[in-house]
């Protein structure tokens, strides 16, 4: 069982992450604590969720550029009903994000399905679609704390695991890392248990096989990129919830680089038909792992860009270079 | 009710003024091992479509079972028991064998959700009937073809297959491999499968199909049982010809005392050992052998995509290293590929930009643009000398025919006037008239000085069109032969599959 | 030129003259104006060549995601350079030209460099164009940003103003940079062994390679050259606003993605023109202009401009359709992107 661990690509993540998590807490003995920790999985379930829809995607040969866009609208759009409707409700707030979201999804599935467009194109104009359309037609005002409705921020404060520190305050594991872990949990279970989900590998292995084995290709891609919406309209809410403030200018930056970069250190491959959930979730710790410490060795917010995009670029090469290596012997490969 | 399993009657199926079916009836008896033979666009792969229901025919009616069709669809035709094995096989890389075994079986069912035991079951099952083990956890990405054979083939049992037709099964693998496949076709048979095998390869007709449809330019030329033919009798029905070509003798000049080009000891591990030859202006070098006797590893060593570990090239005498094609095409040599799609054309690209590629830099004028004169000038002259049927040279390859797509990339070597030209598999997917031509213009060449390098399965084309013959197999040079003259088509053929005629096979 | 191209373009050059048409019948006296016509020849240039260097990138099978932030990049480099010029001005004993000048050099050669890389991570190490130009212009973007800190640059010599803001012949400086460049890589691409070779290399690099073209150096040349295309915007970008900030122009990749293909450009390679881009952009920069008359916001642009994307693509979508139905022999195919791969 080792020697299979010792073949997968998630191994080796797992054990930079361990490696590089020793050296940082040699540095700062702060970071291996069980608070930190605890820290950590809260401010990167909101990555996580969107870094699982993207993979999704992925894996069957796509790939949804849109997703902060979707995520953001969501977002917004339920603050604003929720403010103007006086109502504060965490179930509406979900419901209409998610709303928001399969509806967006489903427009990207109507482009990408009906006129067979390369995904990148079609989800490069809907994110700028959706984008546009939220600032110009819902609006550009951010709401901070006190504005935002009582719900999300005590959302953002419920813990499922609750301890005492020796001062007698307390810290918790975050819901947010629950419902990441019922996300990832329900996720794989589709991927490996459903047909659906074997036909998302099938497709991204090959779309013409898939097509002769009697997937329906069509379906397939409505799911996934409703699903995708989904999710980012759960990440929504979740985002909210988490730095209380609401401005839809944000995600659309920040989130795009870190979740492509995550699911593809997670092993996943760009031409699809290759990655798994683990994979993905240790490519976003990894990355979380990574910024928190640039703040904790003492670097500025602007190596966060330049860290991420080098991260992205020496991980993908290193993949690169040692297929190239190993198929050295194999002629004829491009 | 008749006693066939499969009728195809009458069927007639014209694309674009072409006529690829005629007329054609053919009919397969429950677990018969039928043959379908032709040269390339003789319509084979059209009937086999039609029979699948993937092609609608323009008339004529298959009767599947006892159940006569109109218009066949796909999802009749598998319900009825026909499973199609295309040659790219259709497989699932990136899943395990288990899963391309079932997984079809499991839509079908349309199922929801999956059963893993189930899953591994139904594979063992498909397996188990064909006497076959394989490790079902395994990547098909990382088994080998005969082995990925054996999987579609699972596959297709898996949805009841009454009926397989498997399209050129043999063209990836190995003799060995072959005759294994062929002993699983027997089980097949055992169990009542009949098997439509499609191949050009005569030899594996002969060994196991018992009968043989004949197709010559869409039409049927008949139905024969295997034991009523013979090689050249087949032959001559494939391509309406009796190939009697003088061999091939090189012109008698002085060039002709200096090698060219000369191999020593080349080695790639895992590839090929100790190859060692010479080749001469004027010569026509066959280098023939069954798949996985290298040699198209040595030809791309050559050409400089495939790096040797040890060995010499010399050019002229003087040892040379040739690291890129760049390289080969500075020492004179050139390189046909074996797939022109996928390697030698540019298919969108008109067919004067496919000729000129090689060649861009001497159509550069003094500031270092392309001088548009002698770009069409260039491109002009050789659609006219290798006479490629085309209005023009603007438009693009696609609209050619295998035959004078061929000739462009043919066009595109000799645009670099080299002094070695390397032709994998110059004439594979080309039909009957085309594959003369170019055998002439080889010739023609040859004569002219150029040192031509032919690598084919054929027999009958190497003899034809060879002085010297080289065969290989697993890697090393068995058989050097300085003069084809002195070998026969039999000899030749023994030599080639390492059959001792002087032993019971 | 091949009948499909000539054919791309006259639609092109009508759905110019339709939107500029629309414009003045709907704005006869904002639109038709000598001050608009001089704005809107001011404004394109910037993403006009951002545009090229997609036409460029596309061309070749791939696609270059990091020209904005090269351009960030390249701006912040001459920036620096460019206010300290009374510094080096006392240092050296040299004029504010030539300072300019070597700012403008320093940032070409910067640009030159992150092309380089650019070529790199894409031939030899193998990396998917997507993802290594998408990493880089983190990359790029984020080293801008250090060495800004994220402030703004002022204080720029009053001649460096030329660039943005001068007149050559009566012209603006940047519409004549932009017509010699346009030129100029018209050129490269119709003339040159380089261009002819990115042009098949984008066909298929597999064939290519069979063919004995250098495709690594084929490709690092083309990043080389959106790279450069990438500078020379920035140059004129500070020069317009006289000033810079890491990010300005970040905006402009998705215009100058619309424009590539809406100018015609195969985005899996092998086809594309300068002349079909240029209409591209003149189409654009009236709808812009437009919209601006009419007092929409960015954001209304940045949705307009998504939906655009998507219109034309479905519109080439029905094209191809259409000509191959009527057997006009086979157009460009539709390869997915993500799975065109680089020599």
């Amino acid at each position: 069982m080792l020697k299979n661990a010792l073949k997968h690509n998630e191994t080796y993540l797992f054990l930079v992450i361990v490696v590089f998590s020793l050296g940082v807490t040699i540095v700062n003995p702060a970071f291996m604590t069980l608070e930190n920790m605890f820290d950590l999985a809260r401010s990167s379930s909101a990555t996580a969720i969107l870094a699982i829809g993207f993979f999704m995607v992925l894996l069957s040969g796509g790939i949804d550029v849109s997703f902060p866009a979707v995520a953001i609208s969501g977002q917004y759009i339920a603050v604003n009903v929720l403010i103007a409707m006086g109502i504060d409700n965490l179930l509406l707030a979900f419901l209409i994000s998610i709303a928001v979201g399969l509806s967006f999804g489903l427009i990207n599935a109507f482009f990408i399905t009906t006129f067979r467009l390369p995904t990148l194109i079609v989800t490069l104009g809907t994110l700028n679609m959706f984008h546009g359309a939220l600032l110009e037609f819902v609006g550009t005002k951010a709401v901070n704390t006190g504005g935002l409705p009582d719900v999300f921020k005590s959302f953002g404060k419920t813990n499922v695991l609750t301890l005492m520190r020796p001062d007698g305050t307390e810290y918790g594991l975050s819901i947010f890392f629950l419902v990441l872990i019922i996300i990832a949990v329900g996720t794989w279970l589709i991927l490996r248990f459903t047909i659906l989900g074997r036909g998302i590998y099938a497709l991204g292995g090959d779309p013409e096989a898939a097509r002769r084995a009697g997937f329906n290709l069509n379906r397939i891609q409505v799911f996934l990129y409703c699903y995708a919406g989904l999710l980012a309209g759960i990440m929504g809410i979740m985002h909210v919830s988490l730095i209380r403030y609401s401005n839809p200018n944000y995600i659309v930056d920040s989130e795009l680089l870190k979740v492509i970069a995550a699911v593809v250190l997670g092993g996943a491959s760009i031409t699809g038909g290759k990655g798994s959930i683990i994979g993905t979730l240790l490519g976003v710790l990894m990355i979380t792992v990574l910024e928190k410490n640039l703040v904790l060795l003492g670097l500025s917010s602007y190596w966060q860009q330049f860290f991420v995009g080098l991260i992205l670029v020496l991980g993908v090469s290193v993949t690169h270079i040692q297929a190239k290596i190993r198929n050295r012997n194999r002629i004829l490969v491009s | 009710m008749s006693d066939y399993f499969l009728e195809a009657k009458n069927i007639s199926k014209a694309y674009q003024g072409v006529q690829a079916l005629d007329g054609v009836t053919m009919h397969i008896a429950p677990g018969e091992i039928h043959c379908l033979v032709g040269e390339n666009g003789s319509g084979k792969s059209t009937l086999i479509k039609t029979i699948g229901g993937v092609v609608v025919p323009d008339s004529g009616e298959l009767v599947i079972n006892g159940r006569q069709f109109e218009r066949l669809q796909a999802i009749d035709s598998i319900r009825e028991g026909v499973q199609i094995i295309y040659q790219d096989l259709s497989l699932f890389p990136n899943l395990t064998v288990a899963e391309n075994i079932s997984l079809n079986q499991m839509v079908e069912q349309k199922n929801k959700v999956v059963n893993w035991t189930q899953m591994h079951r139904i594979a063992e099952h498909g397996l188990a009937e064909i006497d076959e083990k394989l490790d079902l956890n395994e990547h098909v990405e990382n088994i080998a073809v005969a082995k990925k054979q054996i999987v579609a083939i699972s596959r297709a049992l898996t949805q009841n297959a009454k009926l397989i037709i498997m399209d050129e099964p043999t063209s990836a693998i190995t003799k060995e491999e072959v005759d294994h496949l062929f002993s699983v076709i027997m089980r097949l048979k055992a169990k009542g499968i009949a098997t439509l095998f499609v191949s050009h390869k005569l030899n594996e007709v002969f060994e196991i199909a018992e009968n043989v449809t004949v197709l010559r330019d869409g039409q049927k030329v008949g139905d024969y049982p295997t034991t009523d033919l013979d090689d050249r009798k087949l032959t001559f029905l494939m391509t309406g010809q009796n190939l009697e070509h003088k061999p091939y003798t090189p012109p008698e000049t002085e060039a002709r005392d200096i090698p060219y080009l000369e191999v020593k000891d080349l080695t790639k591990a895992g590839q090929f050992e100790d190859v060692s030859f010479q080749i001469r202006p004027g010569d026509i070098l066959g280098i023939t052998g069954l798949i996985g006797s290298g040699r198209t590893e040595v030809a791309l060593s050559l050409f400089g995509l495939n790096q040797p570990d040890s060995g010499k090239i010399l050019v002229n005498g003087k040892p040379v290293r040739i690291g890129s094609p760049e390289d080969a095409k500075k020492y004179g040599i050139g390189y046909l590929p074996e797939d022109r799609l996928s390697q030698g054309l540019f298919t969108e690209q008109s067919i004067g930009d496919n000729i000129i590629i090689t060649i861009v830099k001497e159509l550069l004028g003094k500031i270092g643009l392309i001088r548009g004169d002698e770009r069409e000038k260039t491109q002009d002259k050789w659609v006219s000398d290798l006479k490629i049927k085309t209005p023009t040279a603007k438009a693009p390859a696609s609209s050619l025919s295998g035959g004078n797509q061929q000739r462009v990339v043919i066009a595109k070597w000799l645009a670099t006037e080299p002094k070695v030209f390397i032709l994998d598999g110059p004439t594979i997917g080309i039909d009957i008239a085309s594959k003369s031509n170019i055998h002439d213009i080889i010739r023609g060449l040859a004569g002219e000085g150029m040192a031509i390098i032919m690598i084919s399965d054929e027999i009958a084309e190497i003899l034809q069109n060879c002085n010297r013959i080289l065969v290989m197999r697993r890697g090393r040079v068995v058989k050097d032969i300085e003069d084809a003259t002195d070998v026969s088509e039999d000899e030749l053929f023994n030599i080639v599959s390492g059959i001792d005629p002087n032993e019971g096979r | 030129m091949t009948d499909a191209k000539r054919s791309n373009n006259i639609t092109l050059l009508i759905i110019l003259v339709a939107i500029m048409g629309i414009m003045a019948i709907f704005l006869p006296d904002k639109f038709l104006t000598g001050i608009n016509f001089r704005s809107m020849i001011r404004q394109f240039p910037e993403y006009g060549l951002l545009a090229f260097a997609i036409l460029l990138a596309m061309i070749t099978g791939g696609i270059d995601l990091s020209v904005v932030s090269i351009t960030s990049l390249t701006g912040v480099v001459a920036a620096k350079i460019l206010a300290a010029h009374a510094v080096i001005g006392e240092l050296w004993g040299v004029g504010p030209w030539t300072v300019i000048f070597l700012a403008i050099l320093s940032a070409l050669a910067v640009a030159v460099l992150c092309g380089i890389l650019n070529g790199i991570l894409i031939t030899l190490a193998g990396v998917p164009a997507i993802i290594a130009t998408l990493g880089t212009n983190g990359l790029f973007l984020g080293i801008a940003i250090i060495l800004t800190e994220g402030h703004g640059i002022t204080g720029f010599p009053t001649e460096f103003l030329f660039f943005g803001n001068g007149r050559v012949l009566g012209l603006p400086t940047q519409f004549v940079i932009f017509i010699l460049v346009a030129l100029l890589l018209g050129l490269i691409l119709t003339r040159t062994a380089q261009g002819f070779r990115m042009y098949m290399l984008g066909s298929n690099p597999l064939v290519a390679k069979f063919s004995g073209v250098n495709n690594t150096m084929v490709l690092i040349k083309t990043h080389v050259l959106t790279a450069l295309l990438a500078g020379i915007a920035s140059i004129i970008m500070i020069s317009s606003v006289n000033s810079m900030r890491p990010g300005y122009g970040q905006a402009y990749l998705l215009l100058a993605v619309l424009i590539a293909i809406l100018g015609g450009t195969n985005p899996a390679g092998g086809f594309g023109t300068v002349l079909g881009v240029t209409l591209a952009i003149f189409a654009l920069q009236a709808m812009q202009s437009g919209l601006n008359i009419l007092s929409f916001t960015p954001f209304f642009k940045k949705f307009i401009w998504g939906l655009m994307l998507l219109l034309v693509m479905v519109i080439h979508f029905y094209r191809q359709r259409y000509a191959a139905t009527k057997g006009l022999g086979k157009a460009p195919p539709q390869k997915p992107m993500e799975k065109a791969e680089a020599g």
